[in-house]
């Protein structure tokens, strides 16, 4: 009798061990920095903040021209630390102190067992003030999260992914991310990982690394501000793939990822980008 | 008890049949309206992709003009779009099963 429990109790462990997710992501973080170092040996690791104005010269002069009149996104900034005060976002719990606010995103909430994103939070302490809905794209959302991300600016990226649900997310949103998908067959990967530095038509394709350091951005394309969210958007239109609403489980399974792969790179202020 | 039967039978015969064809089905040749069974696939199979957040940007729309085109009267070239939807969901749902093993190639 007690051999036999002590084998149903070992049979017990090994299934639970089986269904935990393997997950490592340091690891990973570590090949995909690698990566990029292999295709770009003479960029910095700390550069991959600038995106694709780390990687390609005559972008960059662009970019810093840009940097040293009057970026198009600073009007926005302005706007959103006013807007921030005006619907009191101060009184909600995570935005009390903003100098941490920023690099708080994105975690795994052990009660709803969902990642939660920064403007995931802006939508619900806005609606908390004021009872209203918030857009999940483009206008004021993005001068909010644009706001509050600029008091972290110079503050590295530290996403945490410890519990089981959390690495189940993490791996969810990597496989989203490597997974082809729309008529061109093509993942996120594809471009802004194997063919980095390369062109699709005029754009210099843009390295995954550092992604998630300046968001919300202001893009000449757009003519706007937009999330990391509505880019994920576009990408997957681009793909000819159905995008995903903003805010989704999948989106933001993936961004915990994305936003993970670029842990220990800095946040930054200067949000343009082509 | 043998008529009884034979009528349970009869209507259990009718009613499997029935199971089988569409609303469109024309009883006077036995043929099935070819563009109902194309845009009914389509649309089974895009509902799939759509729950797998694998569809195709413009899958949705190819099967709305295709219904357009057929209320206008354009039976031919809708029944050819809504084929192509289907082809378009079919290759979205291979998709999904590829996804399973997606992982960096570094």
């Amino acid at each position: 009798m007690k051999k036999l429990i002590t084998i149903v109790l070992g049979l017990g462990l090994m299934i639970g061990a089986a269904s935990a997710v393997e997950v490592d992501v340091e690891a990973d973080r570590k090949a995909f920095v690698k990566y990029f170092n292999n295709v770009f040996p003479n960029v910095e690791f700390a550069d991959y903040t600038n995106g694709v104005y780390a990687i390609d010269e005559g972008s960059r002069e662009q970019f810093e021209d840009i940097l040293d009149g009057i970026p198009p996104y600073e009007e926005n900034v302005e706007k959103g630390e006013a807007e921030f005060e005006k619907y009191g976002m101060g009184d909600c719990a995570e935005f009390k102190d903003l100098s941490t606010a920023r690099i708080n995103y994105p975690y795994f909430d052990e009660k709803s067992q969902q990642v939660v994103t920064l403007e995931g939070d802006i939508k619900k302490c806005y609606n908390q003030q004021t009872g209203k809905k918030m857009a999940n794209m483009k206008g004021r959302i993005t001068r909010i999260s644009a706001y509050i991300s600029n008091q972290a600016a110079g503050q590295k990226i530290n996403v945490k992914v410890e519990s089981e649900g959390a690495k189940k997310a993490y791996a969810k949103g990597k496989a989203f991310f490597y997974a082809k998908r729309g008529q061109f067959n093509m993942s996120c990967a594809d471009c802004h990982v194997y063919n980095t530095g390369k062109k699709a038509r005029a754009d210099i394709l843009s390295p995954a690394l550092g992604h998630t350091t300046h968001v919300p951005m202001y893009r000449a394309k757009w003519a706007g501000m937009g999330t990391l969210h509505r880019r994920y958007g576009g990408c997957l239109k681009n793909m000819r793939a159905k995008p995903l609403f903003a805010q989704s489980e999948e989106y933001r399974n993936m961004e915990l990822f994305h936003q993970a792969m670029s842990n220990g790179l800095e946040i930054t202020d200067a949000r343009y980008r082509k | 008890m043998r008529k009884v039967l034979l009528i349970t039978l009869s209507v259990f015969a009718l009613t499997t049949q029935a199971d089988y064809l569409p609303a469109s089905h024309n009883w006077n040749d036995g043929s099935v309206d070819p563009f109902v069974v194309a845009i009914s696939a389509a649309q089974n199979d895009y509902s799939k992709a759509l729950a797998a957040a694998m569809a195709w940007r413009d899958t949705g729309s190819m099967i709305d003009k295709a219904k357009d085109l057929h209320k206008a009267g354009k039976v031919d070239e809708a029944t050819e779009l809504a084929k192509k939807a289907h082809n378009q969901a079919v290759s979205s749902l291979a998709q999904i099963e590829l996804a399973k093993s997606a992982g960096p190639r570094f």
